[in-house]
C-alpha cells in the first residue's frame, strides 16, 4: 500500500487481512508498486461509512489525553479531525488515470518544461503530523507534453497520502514518467518536517531536500544542472 | 457558562471545581479582566478576581504516570485510525506508527502537566525599573482544539514590571505552558497575559501572536500564506494609546 515495495511484507500482509476477513482492505501487492490501475486502497463512498469509527477513536484520544470532552470547543472536534484526517490523506482514492486521461498532447518541442514551487502538505506517516513545502518538478518531453496543471494534481494524490519524503519524490517522479514516457523527469522537494519542528529535536529553521532524476537527467550532468539552476532562481 | 474539569486519566466522572475557571484555564468568558476598572492596577481586587485567579493555581489534569498508561489506549486509537483511513497498519513504515503518534501527541499537549507556579517560583526579582521590557519573536507550537492540526508563529510579549521584573525565559516558558495544548489562538493570548499579570502585578501587560493555522492552509479554504493576529492588552498598554504604540513599533522593527 503507498508503494511499499517489499512484495514478501505484502504476501504476508495479505494473508493476514484474508485471515482476519479484512479483505475489503486488501490490495493487489502484484500491480505497479506505483500506482494501482484501476483499483484504489479507499473508494470515496467507503468515507462515509468510516466515519463513525473515526470519531470514537478521537474522542478516545481527546479524553486519554486529559481533555474535556464535553466541553464547548471540543463537542465537535471528533468529527472535524476525522474529516480533516480524511482529507489529508485524499490522495489514496485518486489515480493518475483519471486525471491525466484528457490532458496529454502531441507537441513538437523537446526542450526542458519546468514547474516550480508548487506547494505541498503531506503527513508523515511515522509521527502522523504534517511536513509541507515546495516541490519542483522538470521533464524533457518525447513528442507528448502534459496539461501543466496536471503535474500539480499528480503532485496531490501522491502527498496526500502518509509518506516518507523520499518516497513521495520517488513516486512523483514515476507517476509523469509512465503517464508520458518523456527523455526525463526531475523532481525536487524541499520540506520542513513538523515532527522535526514542533517536538524532538526541535530544530525550527532545518529542511529536508529529496531529489529524483529519471532518464536524461540521470545521465547528462549539465542537463542536471540547468535544472536545478532553473528551479533554483528566485 | 461553567465548565468542569477532568482531574483523574480516564475517569469520566466531571468535579465541579465551583466558581474556578475551566481545563486549559479556559476563561469563562463573564469574568472580569484584571485591568477592567480604569484606573487600577491589574490584580489588585481580592474576591472578585477568583475565576482568574484560578488559572494562576490550577490543577494539573494530567502527570507523568497518566501519560504512560494512556498510551497503549491512544496507540489503539491511533490504529484504528490507519485502518479506518485505508491504509495497512501491518506495513513496515507503519508498524509503529500508533505509539510514534500517541507519544508525540502527549507532548504536543504537555502544557496541561505543568504548573505556572513550578516553572515561575524563583525567577521574580525586584528590581527598580520601571521601563518597557519586550521579549519578541518567540516561535510557538500550538495544535488547533477543532481539528486536532498543527498551529505555528511567533509571540511577542512586553510588560511594565512595577518594582518586580521576571526572569526573561520564564516569559517563553509561559508562552510553552500554555500553548502546548488543544487551543484557540484567542484564548491562547489571553491565558499568556492573564499569567504574567498574576505572577508579576506589573502594570501593564502586551501580547500579540501571529500565527499559521494549518487547518486553513492545509485543507478547508488552503489560504497558504494566509496569517492570524490576536492581541491582548492588560493594564497601561490598553489604558494608553502611547503605551500601546511603543510596544507595538518596537515589536514590528
Amino acid at each position: 500500500m503507498n508503494g511499499h515495495c517489499n512484495v514478501k511484507v505484502n504476501d504476508t500482509v495479505e494473508e493476514f487481512h484474508r485471515n482476519n476477513s479484512f479483505s475489503d482492505l486488501l490490495i493487489d501487492s502484484k500491480k505497479s508498486v506505483v500506482h494501482r490501475k484501476h483499483e484504489t486502497s479507499r473508494k470515496k463512498d467507503e468515507d462515509q461509512s468510516r466515519l463513525p469509527a473515526l470519531e470514537a477513536a478521537y474522542t478516545s484520544i481527546l479524553r486519554e489525553l486529559g481533555e474535556d470532552t464535553d466541553r464547548q470547543g471540543l463537542l465537535r472536534t471528533p468529527l472535524r479531525a476525522a474529516k480533516a484526517m480524511q482529507f489529508l490523506t485524499k490522495g489514496y482514492h485518486e489515480t493518475i488515470e483519471d486525471i491525466l486521461n484528457n490532458a496529454i498532447f502531441d507537441e513538437d518541442h523537446d526542450e526542458m518544461v519546468i514547474v516550480k514551487n508548487i506547494d505541498v502538505f503531506s503527513l508523515c506517516e511515522h509521527h502522523l503530523v504534517p511536513f509541507f513545502g515546495k516541490v519542483h518538478i522538470g521533464y524533457i518531453p518525447n513528442k507528448k507534453v502534459v496539461g501543466l496543471s496536471k503535474l500539480a494534481r499528480i503532485v496531490e494524490i501522491f502527498s496526500r497520502r502518509l509518506q516518507v519524503q523520499e518516497r513521495l519524490t520517488k513516486q512523483i517522479a514515476v507517476g509523469i514518467s509512465e503517464a508520458l514516457q518523456p527523455k526525463g523527469v526531475a523532481v525536487v522537494i524541499e520540506a520542513s518536517h513538523m515532527c522535526m519542528v514542533m517536538r524532538g529535536v526541535q530544530k525550527m529553521n532545518s529542511r529536508t531536500v529529496t531529489s529524483t532524476m529519471l532518464g536524461v537527467y540521470l545521465e547528462d550532468p549539465k542537463t542536471r544542472e540547468e535544472f536545478l539552476t532553473l528551479s533554483r532562481s528566485a | 457558562m461553567e465548565h468542569s474539569k477532568q482531574t483523574q486519566f480516564g475517569s469520566s466522572d466531571k468535579k465541579d471545581a465551583g466558581t474556578s475557571s475551566v481545563v486549559n484555564g479556559h476563561c469563562d468568558g463573564m469574568v472580569k479582566r484584571p485591568a477592567g476598572g480604569p484606573s487600577q492596577p491589574p490584580a489588585a481586587e481580592s474576591g472578585s478576581q477568583r475565576p482568574v485567579m484560578e488559572s494562576w493555581r490550577e490543577d494539573r489534569t494530567r502527570s507523568v504516570e497518566d501519560n504512560e498508561m494512556s498510551l497503549p489506549s491512544l496507540a489503539a486509537a491511533y490504529t484504528t485510525i490507519l485502518r479506518g483511513l485505508g491504509e495497512d497498519p501491518q506495513r513496515q513504515g507503519l508498524l509503529k506508527t500508533p505509539w510514534r503518534a500517541a507519544t508525540a501527541m502527549q507532548f504536543f499537549t504537555k502544557g496541561y502537566q505543568e504548573k505556572i507556579i513550578d516553572v515561575l517560583n524563583d525567577a521574580i526579582f525586584d528590581e527598580d525599573h520601571d521601563e518597557m521590557v519586550i521579549v519578541k519573536d518567540i516561535d510557538m507550537f500550538s495544535m488547533c482544539e477543532h481539528h486536532l492540526v498543527p498551529i505555528f508563529g511567533r509571540v511577542h510579549i512586553g510588560y511594565l514590571p512595577n518594582k518586580r521584573v521576571l526572569g526573561l525565559s520564564k516569559l517563553a516558558r509561559i508562552v510553552e505552558i500554555y500553548s502546548r495544548r488543544l487551543q484557540v489562538q484567542e484564548r491562547l493570548t489571553k491565558q499568556i497575559a492573564v499569567a504574567i499579570t498574576e505572577a508579576l502585578q506589573p502594570t501593564g501587560v502586551g501580547v500579540v501572536i501571529e500565527a499559521t493555522h494549518m487547518c486553513m492552509v492545509m485543507r478547508g479554504v488552503q489560504k497558504m500564506n494566509s496569517k492570524t493576529v490576536t492581541s491582548t492588552m492588560l493594564g497601561v498598554f490598553r489604558e494608553d494609546p502611547k503605551t500601546r504604540d511603543e510596544f507595538l513599533t518596537l515589536i514590528r522593527s
